[in-house]
């Protein structure tokens, strides 16, 4: 097939950049790591891009595809020639270009290193040897953030790191969730307390990039939102970020209603909000500060407030991440294309089914 | 008409009242009855999720149940982050029988009735974007829009993450500007369009969502646009009321003027300015009303 690219060619030490186009011919099976392989082999020695594994594993070949931040080897290029789109490939965002599509990683590795990236572990080996086991279900809580490959993906479309250089950003902080939610570590508090600093967990925008991007469905926003529950679950809740998101629980149950005007006091601290009065004051005479009495309340908000008991104080045995770990099997079905009722044997038995894997379960 | 049990949340209850008049007064023009849901609380808006997520299923999974108990299909929506936290928490009951069992027997024991049947949670924005919506739509824009150079901005929670959205591709979207087209307006494109707004972090890191802010207003400003819509009451509320923030910090005035999905649509369809509540937005909205001349 005859496949169309749109090359951003850069060159760093002169500072030089140039849209190239590139008409190359390739298997229809070809993805684009495999045109970008042709044109080099065939059309242009001087092109610069990472690989390795071919196979969305070493996560090495991170790019954008029309703005967007792929694996080049998971990207298969037949719709596209069949389209007969002339795609535009440019190096990953939010990291320095060092020639053509290849980042330097610097900048994301001090951030990964920053998080401590190992285990401290912190259990007791059994006294006569045995191995030290852990439940299943206890892995499970750190099973997508496990899959993490360091491709960077995530990273390069971050909103709030591109408004702030400074975040540590979606895949440090999946990574830190790994360990925080590992049974084996022993340092959670330690790391929960570092992760809660000027440029972790809260700053964090919500814009759901690195959900969408990531190759392998770790989820980077979620394991943050897992990292957050978890820091106030320890009472950890100094940050601004934690005080707003408490502050929503408080007005759920007192008047199911976010009690608006309230929020940036409780947020920011009283102080910090007088210095915001004239402010507020130009969206008061907009209407836009609902007066605080009398508040809004929500016919039955009593079942709110019996839900949060039933939730929060009678059930401080589960851990903070618990009440996300509990969704994340049904979403991961979504994420694979079926409605969710389906059991495992119906879908081993839908006629284009792959062959089932062995699973240690099955042995039980 | 279409009859779709209709959740309004915090905003459109409170500082963003102009979105519910104007939808309110829009619904039957495109063929939506609304019927309220009156024992319902806030959604969350991601905050309850990530501080007690537990009690964030439990208190969406209550609003779904009163939604099915109104026997609709639909439960629309006007807000990008009501969207997602209330579709997630579907998708989490109807996916994993446990989890919903577990949930169902909370919520009767407080007297709310189980949630057992499958609620589409839909904004308005797909509503009117498609299908029989749209054709409704355009028989009732004859007003137009007297081609308004309108900048769509999307927002982040509508669009991502697209499997739990699932709507439209999120890097290409199209139902804004088929939308303002089919008003009788002209879609400005720019690249911020689908980036965020800085909402979420504008109390907690104000700088940063500044920096995400000016975006959307720089580039749609240097594109020429009159206004920008958006379908969510909470990107509004950054992009209108923070803007003398950035004026602030940045010396530039854009003065750019910003809707809600349901006025743009509104003017088009000869809803009455005094529904509409311009007067409630923060940055004039003027030029907007003298060039549609209103």
């Amino acid at each position: 097939m005859q496949v169309g690219l749109k090359i951003w060619r850069f060159n760093s030490r002169s500072g030089e950049r140039e849209l190239q186009e590139f008409e190359i011919d390739a298997p229809e099976e070809a993805t684009l790591l495999d045109c970008l392989d042709i044109v080099k082999d065939r059309h242009d020695g001087s092109l610069a891009y990472r690989k390795s594994c071919r196979m969305m594993i070493c996560g090495s070949c991170g790019m954008r595809m029309d703005g967007a931040a792929v694996l080049a080897c998971k990207v298969r290029m037949y719709d596209v020639a069949q389209e007969g789109r002339v795609p535009v490939i440019s190096a990953m965002g939010n990291l320095p270009i060092v020639k053509d599509l290849v980042v330097d990683m610097d900048p994301f590795w001090d951030k990964f290193r920053s998080v401590d990236p190992y285990l401290q572990p912190g259990y007791q080996e059994p006294p006569d040897g045995r191995e030290h086991l852990i439940r299943q279900e206890r892995m499970n809580v750190i099973h997508k953030e496990a899959l993490c490959i360091n491709c960077g993906l995530c990273v390069s479309e971050c909103n709030s790191m591109e408004s702030d250089p400074r975040f540590v950003g979606p895949q440090a902080l999946a990574k830190a969730m790994r360990f925080v939610g590992d049974p084996r570590d022993g340092q959670k508090l330690a790391r929960l307390e570092k992760l809660n600093g000027e440029h972790g967990i809260w700053q964090c925008t919500r814009c759901y990039f690195c959900n969408e991007r990531c190759p392998k469905g770790v989820d980077p926003r979620d394991a943050i939102a897992k990292l957050g529950a978890e820091s106030i679950k320890e009472g950890i809740d100094r940050d601004m970020g934690a005080k707003h998101a408490k502050w929503f629980v408080t007005s759920a149950k007192t008047t199911g209603w976010l009690r608006e005007t309230e929020l940036v006091p409780k947020t920011q601290g009283v102080v910090a909000a007088i210095k915001q009065t004239k402010f507020a004051l130009d969206l008061a005479v907009k209407g836009k500060v609902p007066p605080p009495f009398p508040p809004h309340v929500a016919k039955d908000v009593r079942e709110a407030r019996r839900l949060y008991d039933l939730t929060v104080r009678e059930s401080s045995d589960r851990r903070g991440y618990d009440g996300i770990v509990q969704g994340e099997h049904a979403l991961a079905r979504l994420a694979h294309g079926h409605s969710g009722e389906e059991t495992l044997e119906q879908i081993y038995d839908r006629p284009d089914a792959f062959h089932r894997p062995y699973l240690p379960d099955d042995a039980a | 008409m279409k009859k779709v049990a209709y959740y309004k949340g915090c905003l459109a209850s409170l500082s963003a009242k102009e979105l519910d008049f104007a939808t309110q007064a829009l619904a039957p023009k495109v063929g939506l009855e609304l019927i309220e849901l009156e024992s319902v609380t806030c959604c969350g808006a991601g905050d309850i999720h990530e501080a007690e997520p537990d009690y964030y299923l439990h208190l969406n999974a209550r609003i779904l149940s009163y939604a099915a108990a109104e026997g609709v299909d639909t439960l629309l929506t006007v807000c990008n982050v009501c969207t997602l936290n209330l579709r997630q928490a579907n998708f989490v009951l109807m996916g994993d029988s446990e989890v919903r069992a577990r949930v169902n027997e909370n919520l009767v024991s407080v007297g709310v009735p189980a949630y057992e049947r499958d609620v589409d949670v839909r904004h308005l924005l797909w509503e009117i974007a498609d299908g029989e919506g749209y054709e409704l739509l355009k028989s009732a824009a004859h007003r137009g829009l007297k081609g308004l150079k309108v900048a769509p901005f999307y927002g982040c929670q509508i669009l991502r993450p697209s499997k739990i959205n699932g709507f439209e591709d999120p890097d290409q979207p199209w139902s804004l500007e088929r939308i303002i087209e089919a008003c009788g307006g002209e879609a400005i494109d720019y690249p911020a369009k689908i980036k965020c707004c800085g909402f979420p972090i504008i109390q907690a890191r104000e700088e940063t969502a500044l920096g995400e802010l000016i975006q959307p207003i720089e580039q749609a400003y240097e594109a020429g646009a009159d206004a920008i819509v958006t379908p969510c009451p909470l990107c509004h509320l950054s992009l209108d009321a923070w803007q003398s923030k950035l004026k602030a910090a940045t010396g530039r005035d854009f003065k750019m003027p910003i809707l809600h999905l349901s006025q743009l649509v509104g003017v088009a369809a000869g809803v009455e300015e005094a529904e509409l509540k311009f007067k409630r937005h923060v940055v004039s909205m003027k030029p907007v009303i003298e060039k549609l001349q209103i």
